[in-house]
């Protein structure tokens, strides 16, 4: 299926989601909320192999399928063959991704989350498998296409895609290929400063005399 | 008049973990919601006049040493909603300080005085006829002098700066360095998480301090749930203290017959809204502008290490004037996390070579003189930031792109990145009008940060029209006053620090 019939076919969906809920609560990461309801239709499109695989026992924060969409995201978005650049699998990317989602409220949380059920499954009509199962030029391409898409397929990729590339670069093993100096203050030996000393009274210009008006 | 005991250093500040009641009650001649730049100012100028001053901040208190210097801690512990505060369309970031300091701690400490222009509108469209350039001068004077405030020397112009002064030159461009507030900049580019060595003037090293010395009290953690009137008048504030566990450590009342509210301009409105306060005029939450900027990165062919120096060093003004633009561009470093949100090079390896060349980028931050087309709301539960960047405003910020991108390849860039969803590369002029006039103003299309939001509780001479005078009183509520930046009638193109300084200075003088 083409973008543009795929873009007809989500923003069916969402007219949809609307006309069941008619109120939305959106929040953090933002269209989380829109894709949300448009993604009621869509769960469980296709099984996964992935599906049967155990999750690691910190991903408390994250649905299985979840866990599966982040790592797998992390490894399409993040190759490092042909640099001198740290392997995502060496930085715990997906732990990161699920510490900025605790941040979320409740409400804005389980919407986020239908929405990435909608972008895993959403693949299955154009490519015949979720997400999850697409290689790692699908699943690049995937998103490239969504983020000319809709506004809730822009939305969902850049979501996801800013949460895994904050989530990796915000580690300190992937600052030194790419001579990122980090933190420097202390190992520059900065002194502190203090306050600053008091400031002398104020000009006369600028006081308000007794009895002045505005 | 009381002993004034000024701190050399740190801040002597009540926390959650102070606590050992479930309830408190305080009294005080004026209490401040919030510690940023327009609450800090007020209580110091009150203090100073020796009223009891108490200000309550619903952020933590972190002394500059706790600084870390990772973008990605300082959102989750200094920014409001831990970094995540987005409009509801999700595609405008609206990054303000929630910490005591207030946005002031985390800003890039740029210096600009209310432009004429703007005073101009806000006496012919708002009847602000006392808010000249003549009556707030001495204002100005004052709080730069009191905040260090000075033009960058070539020293605090990093090499981004450089590259960007000398394109402008080319293209006969205006380019000045900009002021900031700062002692001794230490270099390090981390502005945005805090300065550690505390050479930003902040109100966390400045007003703050200053206040305390004499005699204010500075309450943490602690957010103000309603303020509280009586007749008419303001009677004081209650608030609930929340442990950092997110548990209530206790519940809090402060009276007083003055209120400030300086909670800046997404929460200002939030409490007047949740307390049904002066909303005489229904303009309370409305009016929201913000500066929707974006930083437009380019490539050069030799390395420009963009975090490294002052994070800020000059701008583009050519264009300021709305009859020439209505924006301007601020050279612009960036860290590594802020670098991977703002272009779109491609998935997968096209955006691990734009990473893995991040030594060679430069930014220019676009600033736009935004109408006032958004809303703050509260639903009972949530706030809403309802804001799009309007039609109206859509060919500044196309014009903003263009000019960004033609100066990047005029100081030398190779490819310019416009930061929308979609990838969109620049290399040469005759890609720009095709790159940029093919954007579209719908939601997720351009990325957004603002980092000034204001407008919410504008002032005015109409009572139908605006929510507070001149003098930062509320029109419908005597005693109540408001001192953040969502007093501003409009959007004023230029970082709003030093117009929240001078408004609040001469608000809490004419209190006093």
């Amino acid at each position: 299926m083409n973008s543009h019939l795929q873009s007809r076919r989500i923003s069916a969906v969402w007219q949809q989601g609307m006309a069941r809920r008619r109120f939305l609560k959106l929040g953090l990461f933002g269209v989380a909320g829109v894709a949300a309801v448009a993604a009621g239709g869509f769960a469980l499109l296709r099984r996964s192999p992935l599906d049967d695989q155990p999750v690691p026992p910190w991903a408390t924060g994250l649905s299985a399928a979840e866990f599966h969409l982040f790592d797998r995201a992390r490894q399409a978005l993040l190759p490092v063959i042909g640099t001198a650049l740290v392997h995502s699998d060496k930085v715990p990317v997906v732990q990161n991704v699920q510490r900025t989602l605790s941040y979320l409220d409740p409400v804005t949380r389980k919407e986020l989350g239908t929405g990435l059920g909608l972008f895993d499954n959403a693949a299955v009509f154009s490519h015949g498998c979720r997400f999850v199962d697409l290689d790692d030029a699908q699943a690049c391409e995937f998103f490239d296409r969504w983020g000319e898409g809709s506004v809730i397929q822009r939305t969902l990729a850049t979501v996801i895609k800013q949460l895994v590339y904050s989530a990796y670069w915000q580690e300190e093993p992937t600052w030194t290929p790419v001579e990122f100096d980090g933190p420097v203050s202390d190992r520059w030996g900065l002194p502190y400063l203090g306050n600053a000393p008091m400031p002398e009274s104020p000009s006369m210009a600028s006081t308000v005399s007794e009895g002045d008006n505005v | 008049m009381s002993e004034v005991k000024w701190q050399a250093s740190g801040l002597k500040v009540h926390e959650a973990s102070d606590v050992t009641e479930s309830h408190l009650e305080l009294q005080a001649d004026v209490v401040v919601v919030g510690s940023g730049a327009g609450g800090a100012v007020a209580a110091y100028e009150l203090a100073r006049k020796g009223k009891k001053v108490i200000v309550l901040e619903a952020g933590p208190y972190v002394p500059s040493q706790d600084f870390t210097e990772k973008f990605t801690n300082s959102l989750e512990t200094l920014y409001q909603d831990h970094g995540g505060q987005t409009n509801s369309s999700g595609d405008l970031l609206v990054l303000q300080g929630a910490c005591v300091g207030g946005s002031t701690v985390v800003n890039g400490c740029v210096c600009f005085r209310t432009p004429d222009f703007i005073l101009e509108d806000w006496q012919r469209d708002f009847g602000l006829d006392e808010l000249t350039q003549d009556e707030l001068a001495p204002y100005f004077d004052e709080v730069e002098k009191n905040l260090s405030v000075h033009d960058n020397g070539p020293h605090e112009i990093a090499r981004h700066g450089w590259l960007i002064r000398a394109g402008a030159n080319k293209l006969g461009w205006s380019v000045k360095p900009l002021k900031r507030n700062i002692r001794e900049c230490g270099l390090t580019g981390h502005c945005l998480s805090g300065c550690k060595t505390e050479r930003k003037q902040s109100m966390l090293v400045t007003y703050l301090p200053w206040a305390v010395a004499h005699g204010a009290k500075i309450y943490a953690d602690t957010r103000v749930e309603r303020i509280l009137a009586e007749g008419g008048e303001a009677t004081g504030v209650e608030a609930v203290i929340t442990r950092h566990d997110g548990s209530q450590a206790a519940t809090l009342r402060v009276t007083a017959p003055r209120v400030v509210l300086a909670a800046g301009a997404v929460q200002s409105p939030i409490l007047l809204l949740k307390s049904g306060l002066a909303n005489r005029s229904d303009m309370v939450g409305r009016n929201f502008a913000c500066h929707p900027s974006l930083l437009v990165a380019a490539r050069y062919p030799e390395p420009v290490h963009p975090w490294r120096g002052a994070l800020l060093g000059v701008y583009v003004d050519e264009f300021e004037h709305p009859d020439k633009g209505g924006f301007v561009l601020e050279d612009g470093g960036f860290g590594l996390v802020e670098m991977s949100m703002l272009a779109e090079p491609g998935s997968g390896a096209p955006f691990m070579d734009y990473m893995a060349n991040a030594k060679y980028l430069a930014g220019l931050v676009t600033l736009i003189h935004d109408h006032n087309v958004g809303r703050i709301e509260w639903d009972g539960e949530k706030k809403k930031i309802d804001y799009q960047l309007s039609d109206m405003d859509f060919p500044s910020m196309q014009r903003a792109i263009k000019a960004a991108a033609r100066l990047h390849l005029a100081s030398g860039a190779t490819e310019v990145y416009v930061p929308a969803s979609d990838k969109r590369v620049i290399r040469n002029e005759g890609d720009i009008d095709r790159e940029v006039g093919g954007l579209e103003n719908l939601p997720q299309h351009l990325r957004m940060v603002s980092y000034h939001p204001q407008g919410t509780c504008r002032m005015g001479a109409d009572p139908e029209q605006s929510v507070v005078k001149a003098n930062g009183e509320t029109h419908d509520v005597k005693g109540l006053y408001v001192a953040d930046a969502s007093l501003l009638p409009t959007s004023i193109i230029v970082n709003p620090q030093i117009t929240v300084y001078a408004l609040a200075t001469r608000i809490a003088r004419h209190m006093a």
